[in-house]
């Protein structure tokens, strides 16, 4: 017992090691959190791009771009667009490494938000458009009034899901020496040579976040559920 | 109000409209009936270019659509009232923006000015207590009788309607056809494509019969039900009568 509080102590206490932690939390969540509006943003762009096309036949150069987006983010390991934002496109910059790990994340979110806004769209019945064209609301009136308000309802929750995952994968930032959540918990181990209590400290506060977030996640699928019943 | 030339329409190699020449005349009440896959809810969306022709011409109020823009077609759709068999409301609006949505969106009204109309048109429907439930929360005929008042909001020179009682229970055609009676009672230029006979023949100043593309028979309804020209039309009419 003694030693346990020993090593306790020696992990978290002496030299106010917990602040590796703390300190860690906070440029994860404002990574996670930025990188979910930037996501969030670019993948309804995208998304509203995608359907357009597929509807109308428009937008066929951005349309072109948006798939090369997708395919390209989609096809490579979130860590290697990580490095290669940092150590090639902004290699001779200096620059802030949370933004970095801000845009890398938000860019790789980006493909999958738009996939699932895209999958909102499509879902929305034709009979949608056709209501609002009958009342001569045109195809870009109809698409903010009538079709992106449904279609967002529909993906709420795999968007929300989407913020989880996110908040996982930024885990991966310790690679461009971005002192996140795990790269504090794998600092403390460098120097106390002691693995279990600050990775499993770190497992622990990634896990009450997440099952915070999904609970919420939960409540607000069954707040939707409600309103669809009336 | 509304003259078609020659009009035809061909979803790929399938022809559905052969060429179908008529004139609407403001006021009238024109029927469209026929069997499925006729071509008469293709005709009847031909009318406000939901479907775009591929030959022949649609003349609403003098301008030609089949030659318009989107952005002018838009604005002439202001003028044509659509219901759909399957109403297609707004299901995450409130009744009352579903009326108000398109007004107030298009510039066409104040808030204001589109409430109180959307007020009106509710009262006329019979649904004015409804105006701040949602649409999934109405029975079908509710929400047909709720997609005629947002036609109507929109202060149409004519209605198309399409199939507007076929997705409804039995028990609720009546409500639906007595609110499109009181409409063409009060002067609404209107063209139904329906199934309900009686309706044509209580209602329709004239009835026609689109069978394989082309208009076989039209006619005021005493005639047309008393004494059909066409053996395809007999044969029709003794199925479903």
């Amino acid at each position: 017992m003694d030693e346990f509080l020993q090593k306790l102590n020696d992990t978290f206490i002496v030299d106010d090691r917990w602040k590796y932690l703390t300190n860690g939390l906070k440029t994860t969540l404002i990574i996670t959190l930025f990188a979910v509006m930037l996501g969030m943003a670019l993948g309804f762009i995208v998304a509203v791009i995608r359907a357009t096309h597929d509807k109308t036949g428009r937008l066929k150069v951005l349309n072109f771009i948006s798939k090369i987006y997708l395919t390209v983010i989609r096809g490579t390991p979130v860590m290697v667009q990580l490095l290669i934002i940092y150590y090639v496109i902004f290699a001779s910059v200096r620059i802030d490494k949370t933004l970095v790990g801000i845009l890398a994340f938000g860019i790789n979110s980006g493909a999958y938000v738009a996939e699932i806004v895209r999958s909102g769209i499509m879902s929305i019945d034709g009979g949608q458009f056709e209501a609002g064209a009958s009342l001569g609301m045109n195809y870009n009136k109809t698409m903010t009034f009538i079709i992106l308000p449904q279609a967002f309802k529909n993906v709420l929750p795999a968007l929300a899901n989407e913020c989880i995952v996110l908040l996982k994968e930024t885990s991966v930032a310790g690679y461009i020496a971005l002192e996140d959540l795990t790269k504090g918990g794998d600092i403390i181990r460098s120097v106390t040579y002691e693995a279990f209590l600050p990775l499993i400290a770190v497992a622990l506060i990634y896990l009450v976040i997440v099952v915070g977030l999904s609970s919420l996640v939960g409540r607000l699928e069954r707040r939707l559920k409600k309103s669809d019943r009336g | 109000m509304i003259e078609v030339k020659g009009l035809k329409k061909s979803f790929g190699s399938l022809e559905i409209l052969k060429g179908i020449d008529t004139t609407i005349e403001k006021g009238e009440k024109v029927v469209v009936i026929g069997p499925s896959g006729s071509g008469k809810s293709t005709f009847l969306r031909c009318l406000n270019m939901l479907e775009k022709p591929t030959a022949g011409s649609v003349i609403f109020e003098g301008s030609d659509l089949t030659k318009m823009s989107e952005k002018q077609l838009y604005k002439v759709r202001e003028k044509m009232g659509m219901v759909f068999q399957h109403f297609h409301l707004f299901p995450h609006l409130t009744i009352r923006k579903n009326l108000t949505l398109a007004p107030v969106k298009l510039g066409l009204m104040t808030k204001e000015q589109a409430n109180e109309s959307a007020e009106i048109m509710l009262k006329k429907v019979g649904l004015y207590n409804k105006a701040e439930s949602y649409p999934n929360m109405l029975s079908g005929g509710q929400k047909q009788r709720i997609a005629i008042a947002r036609s109507l909001v929109m202060n149409p020179d004519v209605m198309l309607f399409d199939e507007p009682t076929s997705a409804l229970d039995p028990e609720m055609v009546g409500e639906v056809l007595e609110l499109m009676k009181q409409l063409a009672n009060e002067g609404m230029t209107m063209v139904v494509v329906t199934h309900e006979m009686g309706f044509a023949r209580e209602v329709g100043s004239r009835v026609m019969f689109i069978d394989n593309g082309v208009i076989a028979e039209e006619n005021t309804p005493e005639k047309f039900f008393a004494a059909p020209d066409s053996p395809r039309l007999r044969a029709f009419l003794s199925k479903v009568l």
